[in-house]
């Protein structure tokens, strides 16, 4: 925060975004917190039941599993897309541009369901193992957690890049070619140069795509053949399906406060990476 | 806040959805959202009713132009009201947030006759009125105190005819068999009528279903998880894993086993024997906007054989009322869930039962299918 911007015209500039979050976002999020305590009966009721509630811990557990590898999936590709992105030469840089911002334009439904018409039984991966006589029957490919997972990190890759573009574009050439002066290979200028210069972007791509992920509703129901359930699914079953309106909002409210308690911790960790790449 | 400035800013808002400046859908959610907690009252659905109006609540998809071409349009010129349909999907949930908001925008729903008896209980659904609405129009044991019967459809066994076609399964023992009937199966997300496929495969007599044994179902079906390939939610993803091969078996809607029976390719086939009847009701949510007595001549403009006609030409959905079974051409009959010869090969399911039992069976049935 630096003191030189006068208080009352940063207010000035962000007060319509200010007002707008608490519109839509903050006081429907204290209605839902009021629902959680006060439906069916008032008190704290809705959160014992979650304690003990197998289905809601399952449900938890399932999303982080799949959230943490997603997010080290996505980032781990999207730094090497990106790699190539910032540093390849000009006919790199066009190839993965395309394939940066193709997937990003096409609607998240859509991809889905491509990924069903690939990996399906009758889909066209199996039809050309089928055909190339390497397997006899077709394999279970879709409508499991892997290909949730796969979908997952389609959608979210493109999100990973931009952070990790911009640390990136950051880095001093000069600073790498002071190291290779200095008889460094190529691999050690990565790992101790050029890695940990980029490291606040490979957090930010990380948190990014982690929040995402939290909240994805429709890849992981229509990739998951029904049985993936995440937590946004499973809110939308409380509330519509067999309506307990305390019970999902409790959920909702533990869901917030989870993503909340994790930005903390990351925001604390990544600080002095933050801080070192502070230019 | 006073009610001329909340009326102002339903009357922009609502002008905004109507000229398309806002999705309905979009917009319906977002003012769901809002009115949870915000002082703001932006209190108007997807389609605002009024006076001269009715707004019918359905899933949407191709019963939008359905519920029009049968019934909106016919209603329309018969009183002046105009009826618009609304593919929100009049789940539960949403039935509650619409009454709970205090100025419900919508006044017919299609909602489940169990979610509109278990609603009706809570004090949000308007008892039917059977004086308006012709009881004797309807099939005996389809017309409740807070829904009116309006079609059928059946939860029945759709198969691979590529693989069965010469020996094709008989009922729910053969789709629970995947010795005699190899390949992967798949069954309903939201769990009406499994309980029952279960119970029957496991020998139960179709008169001594109900109470539904849960315990028994749900040890069946958990016993039998790993040969389910998926679990579909929507009709259209039925139809799409069977086609794609996902399933060799499924447990699906006769509405969309009929569109893949008429499919040219000829992959999938089905069978009504121990097929579960699921009723499709109307019911009308207390205070609504256009008003009880309008809604309930609505209610009666439907049971009109012509008109249903109409639905099962464009739905597949099963008549309500039995005088227009006849009316439906020979070649057609067999995809009519409650035609005579269809209807004594299947179960109806219990729908008082539901309304009191579906919420907790569901919960187990998803921790079951998700573990």
């Amino acid at each position: 925060m630096r003191a030189s911007a006068p208080r009352l015209a940063s207010l000035l500039l962000l007060g319509p975004l200010l007002a707008f979050l608490t519109l839509v976002y903050l006081l429907p999020f204290l209605g839902i917190a009021e629902w959680s305590v006060t439906l069916p009966t008032p008190g704290f009721g809705q959160y014992e039941r979650l304690t003990g509630d197998s289905l809601v811990l399952s449900v938890f557990l399932r999303t982080f599993r799949i959230c943490a590898i997603v997010t080290v999936v996505s980032v781990v590709s999207a730094y090497a897309i990106t790699y190539v992105w910032v540093r390849g030469s000009r006919l790199q840089r066009s190839i993965a541009e395309l394939c940066i911002l193709i997937p990003f334009w096409i609607s998240v439904l859509t991809r889905a369901f491509g990924w069903l018409a690939l990996l399906s039984n009758r889909g066209l991966i199996n039809a050309w193992l089928m055909g190339a006589g390497l397997i006899d029957s077709p394999l279970q490919l879709s409508r499991n957690e892997a290909s949730v997972i796969l979908g997952m990190t389609h959608v979210l890759i493109p999100f990973a890049v931009f952070p990790l573009a911009s640390a990136m574009r950051a880095v001093d050439e000069r600073v790498l070619l002071a190291a290779r002066g200095l008889g460094a290979s190529r691999l050690r200028i990565f790992w101790s140069v050029f890695l940990p210069m980029t490291a606040s972007g490979v957090i930010g791509a990380g948190l990014i795509v982690f929040v995402f992920t939290l909240g994805f509703f429709v890849t992981p129901a229509i990739l998951g053949g029904g049985r993936s359930i995440m937590v946004a699914e499973l809110v939308y079953l409380r509330m519509f399906q067999s309506p307990d309106w305390g019970l999902g909002a409790a959920v909702s409210v533990v869901l917030v406060l989870i993503v909340g308690i994790l930005m903390a911790l990351l925001f604390r960790l990544a600080r002095p990476a933050l801080m070192g790449s502070a230019r | 806040m006073n009610d001329a400035f909340q009326k102002d800013c339903l009357e922009i808002l609502a002008g905004k959805v109507e000229r398309g400046e806002i999705s309905r859908r979009r917009f319906t959610q977002i003012a769901a959202m809002v009115l949870a907690g915000a002082p703001l009252a932006l209190r108007a659905g997807g389609a605002r009713a009024a006076d001269g109006q009715l707004v019918l609540v359905n899933w949407g998809g191709d019963a939008l132009k359905a519920y029009d071409a049968a019934y909106g349009q016919a209603f329309q010129k018969a009183t002046g009201i105009t009826v618009k349909e609304d593919g929100t999907g009049p789940t539960e949930g949403a039935i509650t947030a619409q009454f709970k908001s205090g100025k419900p925008t919508w006044d017919l729903v299609d909602a489940d006759p169990f979610s509109a008896i278990s609603l009706g209980h809570q004090g949000m659904i308007e008892p039917i009125d059977y004086t308006v609405v012709d009881k004797a129009k309807m099939r005996p044991g389809f017309a409740w105190d807070y829904a009116a019967s309006t079609y059928f459809f059946s939860y029945i066994i759709a198969y691979d005819a590529q693989k069965f076609g010469k020996n094709p399964p008989t009922g729910m023992a053969d789709f629970f068999d995947v010795k005699k009937f190899p390949g992967k199966r798949s069954m309903y997300k939201w769990g009406v009528g499994m309980w029952e496929a279960a119970l029957l495969a496991d020998g139960v007599a179709p008169e001594k279903l109900y109470p539904l044994d849960l315990k028994r179902a749900h040890d069946k079906i958990a016993a039998f998880k790993e040969n389910v390939s998926s679990f579909w939610g929507g009709g259209a993803e039925s139809q799409q894993v069977m086609l794609s091969g996902d399933a060799s078996m499924g447990l699906i809607w006769s509405t969309r086993a009929s569109l893949l029976d008429k499919d040219p390719s000829g992959q999938v086939k089905f069978i009504w024997d121990q097929g579960l009847i699921s009723p499709g009701a109307l019911a009308v949510i207390k205070n609504n906007p256009g008003g009880k007595a309008n809604a309930m001549s609505f209610i009666a403009s439907t049971t009109d054989p012509k008109k249903q006609l109409v639905m099962f030409d464009m739905l597949g959905q099963g008549p309500a009322n039995p005088a227009t079974d006849a009316l439906i051409p020979a070649d057609q009959q067999k995809y009519n869930p409650v035609d005579p010869a269809n209807m004594k090969k299947q179960i109806a399911l219990d729908m008082p039962w539901y309304a009191e039992n579906y919420g907790a069976a569901l919960d187990t049935y998803t921790k079951i299918i998700s573990a």
